[in-house]
């Protein structure tokens, strides 16, 4: 057997040194290994993006320009914070977890492709950072926002180096995330362990599938637009001229990608709020299968909304993608309502992963309201392009990836590294990050609502924005603040934090990730208990409760169809003849 | 389903509820609060269209807020009902799914969305219907960062220069003219890069996109100044592509375009004049002053 590896073995001091370790990582194919070198790369990106957003901010603080050096400058703040923050920070970090997690939840010893995996994460690292270099070059880096709409994006009109770094570096990231989500696929369809069947499977792992399905469909859309605009740039080729319509094409193409990409970083982020909600309310998930067809429905709908996002050029047909858009808030309705099922009569205890969980759930359901408002394209005329849009996708993609991220580093920082971050420093955190959050964003509904376009550097005295985009800034700044908490804490813990000895020191797990050590071995698992129904380590811990859980006796079609996920009929509990467990595939 | 929800109103009766709901809300801010909470912080429309907006705006968000308020209502509910409390057995009933709640909650949701449809569709047909002749159309032209107005009934245009933000004043931005309680026809394209026309007060947006033509009407129903911006990213001056609305009486409108032609800014700035030419076939969109096209 290859040695034992534990994360927890470089924290200790006179163990291997930190050269030593970033050998040892650097030339690693161990899934926790990448995973955890996806968290940091993509957590230190997310700080650089939350550093770019607060200098946005102290710009907007009084009209006329203070902070940056001309507007361009500004330009290219918003349009790397919104390219870190969704391509470098927030899909990433699906890749993260989905490395960390995904192989342990469902039993396998590692990933099917773990070279692959490994090279996904390179071309991830050298694209983004090649894509952000724009910065080091003297007219800086991309400034035609992260949409990169043609023929802004042209040569003609943005003919800086920063541009092109921007372009071939995000297709390279762009072919990163389509190798992860391939490898994704591959492990889930063919590495779970015996007795997992997929109607077993954690919903965490479900939205991994799901989301390396639309990664799939949106990833390849993007990374050949990207290439095709490089062409345009460095080849001399005509794809985008706006003579032949490429203005408009370039947006179909962008958006095809665009929205689907908005899921592929929501869903593994439900996922992980559907792993913690059971576990402190004492229950299990309530409408499992439910939930996994809510998440294949939104994932369905997600690449028949793409123009939503062009109501205001003239140019698409308004009802369809009206309508397809409001039906997604169908599946996202039943999600929200199988949380609050979940946790119906439970017995909730509020461990930080909790609150993290309440948060997005109190947060994301207001940008779920404002998506219904925009969804019409009556009202998106008017709010189309303003500080509206801009406060809806925060709380949309903020609520949901920043809140359930945190959530998620509680909920499994044992199971990273053997030891359990400090809950007090969790809740001051929390609370920061909560009031922050709310104090700089609700207030852009307003400010969007009364006119202000967004990705404007500047605005009039006389507009009467002043005192709104002033509470913002605040607000930005408790927000910010808010990370350091964090960051102490992880250094706390590191130093002085015990190491765990249990399985599962949160006591309730339901995955299999709860049924081995804290840090696993190598490869997982020393034993694999037995799989009969959806949360093996739940009734590993649990016997007695297993003991008595049967399925449902006399299902009915629809009970078939929709109701629990395959329960052994290993349960003591009454069984009726006509019963399936569903458990022997 | 029948067995499941007796009680779900039929479609019309729905319609009819959320109307209702409107209008009472409608008065009760009406007469409570400031106009501005009653067109739920929209601005003051200055076109006879901008009620149908405010009235779904307000309905719409009438009935989020009230979804909202369940979802919230339930989920405090289980924090503060559902917290773990001295005496509690082992474990709470282990429950799985309830299939009449899960199906009510995916049924119903869907015949709140059709209602929203229905508004959305009536209100946006409406909104983007150009098939009524117009009493005076304007070719307004994108580019970076100002615009050129082509007053193409009168045969007269205005080139306009991007603001210098700093030390500017609302009020005097460069103008277009508009003609009150006259249909006009906006007929949109950009010389350059992509650009949006917004004129706040309009409610209403749409883009100028190079290559393109696009269009929409408005009837401005009050005379006043009203500031406009461009709305989508076009380079490094964007916040500086300002103008303003002056919405005044026909005679005064007449009286500008005589002025305009006197500083001899008769005739067109016409597409001719972009980097690169329209599309093909959509030339053919952008009326001309003497009725036929270039």
């Amino acid at each position: 057997m290859t040695t034992m590896y534990r994360e927890a073995d470089w924290a200790v001091p006179a163990r291997p040194t930190l050269g030593r370790t970033a050998v040892k990582w650097a030339t690693s194919t161990d899934h926790k290994v990448i995973g955890n070198l996806y968290f940091i790369t993509s957590f230190l990106w997310f700080m650089l993006g939350g550093l770019l957003a607060l200098l946005i901010r102290v710009e907007l603080f009084s009209p006329g320009i203070q902070v940056v050096s001309d507007k361009e400058q500004y330009n290219q703040l918003f349009t790397m914070h919104g390219t870190i923050m969704l391509l470098l920070f927030a899909t990433p970090l699906f890749a993260g977890f989905g490395n960390a997690l995904m192989p342990l939840q469902i039993g396998a010893p590692d990933v099917a492709f773990p070279r692959l995996n490994m090279f996904a994460y390179w071309l991830y690292l050298f694209g983004g950072l090649i894509a952000a270099s724009g910065f080091l070059t003297p007219q800086g880096a991309a400034g035609f926002g992260w949409f990169a709409y043609a023929p802004l994006s042209s040569e003609a009109y943005s003919n800086n180096l920063g541009a092109d770094l921007w372009i071939f570096g995000l297709a390279m990231g762009g072919v990163g995330t389509i190798l992860g989500a391939v490898n994704f696929i591959t492990t889930i369809i063919c590495m779970r362990a015996p007795g997992m069947t997929m109607f077993r499977m954690p919903l965490f792992t479900w939205t991994i599938l799901i989301t390396s399905v639309l990664v799939l469909m949106a990833f390849p859309v993007l990374a050949s637009a990207l290439l095709v605009l490089g062409a345009d740039r460095q080849l001399g080729s005509h794809v985008f001229d706006a003579e032949n319509g490429g203005a408009i094409l370039w947006q179909h193409l962008f958006w095809f990608f665009g929205h689907p990409e908005v899921y592929i970083i929501a869903l593994p982020f439900f996922g992980i709020i559907s792993e913690i909600l059971p576990v402190f309310s004492r229950k299990p998930l309530f409408g499992y299968k439910g939930l996994v067809f809510a998440t294949i429905a939104i994932a369905a709908l997600s690449v028949t909304v793409w123009a939503h996002h062009m109501y205001v050029t003239g140019q698409v047909l308004l009802p369809f993608f009206a309508f397809m858009t409001m039906l997604i808030a169908v599946p996202t309705g039943v999600k929200f309502f199988n949380w609050v099922g979940t946790m119906w009569r439970g017995q909730l205890t509020f461990e930080t992963p909790m609150l993290w969980a309440i948060g997005f759930l109190v947060t994301f359901l207001f940008g779920g309201l404002t998506g219904i408002i925009l969804s019409s394209p009556a009202l998106d005329f008017h709010v189309s392009d303003s500080y509206f849009v801009v406060a809806h996708f925060h709380y949309v993609l903020f609520g949901t990836v920043v809140f359930a991220m945190f959530a998620g580093f509680f909920f499994w920082w044992p199971k990273f590294t053997g030891r359990m971050l400090d809950e007090r420093l969790g809740k001051i955190q929390f609370w920061m990050l909560f009031f922050g959050f709310h104090i700089t964003f609700l207030i852009q509904h307003w400010l969007g609502v009364e006119g202000m376009p967004r990705r404007y550097a500047d605005y009039l005295a006389g507009d009467g924005f002043t005192l709104e985009n002033r509470i913002s800034t605040v607000g930005a700044f408790i927000l910010t603040a808010s990370t350091l908490p964090f960051l102490y804490n992880v250094w706390k813990t590191w130093r002085t934090a015990p190491l765990v000895t249990v399985d599962d020191p949160w006591g309730y797990g339901a995955s299999l990730e709860w049924a081995t050590s804290c840090p696993p071995p190598r490869h997982n698992f020393t034993t694999i208990p037995r799989i009969r129904s959806e949360r093996p380590a739940f009734d590993l811990h649990h016997p007695e409760v297993a003991a008595l859980d049967s399925p449902t006796a006399d299902k009915n079609v629809l009970d078939q169809l929709l109701g629990e996920p395959d329960i052994g009929r290993e349960g003591t509990g009454a069984t009726s003849g006509g019963a399936r467990g569903g458990g022997s595939a | 389903m029948h067995v499941l929800d007796p009680r779900r109103p039929s479609r019309p009766r729905r319609a009819l509820a959320l109307r209702g709901l409107v209008g009472a809300s409608c008065a009760v801010a009406l007469s409570g609060c400031s106009g501005t909470v009653s067109r739920g912080f929209l601005p003051e429309g200055a076109t006879t269209d901008a009620q149908r907006v405010i009235n779904l705006w307000n309905g719409s968000w009438i009935t989020a807020l009230v979804v909202g308020a369940l979802v919230w209502g339930l989920i405090f509910w289980c924090v503060v009902r559902y917290r773990q409390r001295k005496g509690d057995p082992d474990l709470p009933e282990q429950l799985r799914y309830n299939l009449p709640m899960e199906i009510l909650y995916t049924i119903v949701p869907l015949f709140m969305i059709g209602v929203l449809f229905f508004y959305t569709a009536r209100d946006e047909a409406v909104l983007v219907d150009t098939s009524k002749s117009p009493d005076n159309v304007v070719n307004v032209v994108g580019k970076r960062w100002a615009w050129d107005f082509n007053y193409v009934t009168a045969n007269t245009y205005e080139s306009t220069r991007q603001v210098e933000t700093e030390g500017a004043e609302i009020g005097k931005l460069p103008v277009m003219y508009l003609p009150v309680n006259e249909r006009t026809e906006f007929v949109l394209t950009a010389r350059d890069v992509i650009h949006s026309f917004w004129v706040p007060a309009f409610l209403m947006k749409m883009d100028m996109i190079p290559g393109r033509v696009n269009k929409f009407q408005v009837v401005p129903d009050r005379i006043g100044t009203f500031t406009g911006k461009c709305a989508e990213l076009c380079g490094a001056y964007h916040s500086e592509m300002l103008f303003q609305v002056e919405v005044v009486s026909k005679a005064d409108y007449d009286q500008r375009m005589v002025d305009l032609r006197a500083k001899g800014q008769e005739g067109q700035l016409d597409n001719s004049l972009n980097p690169s030419p329209l599309a093909p076939g959509e030339a053919e969109k952008v009326p001309t002053p003497t009725g036929s096209t270039s």
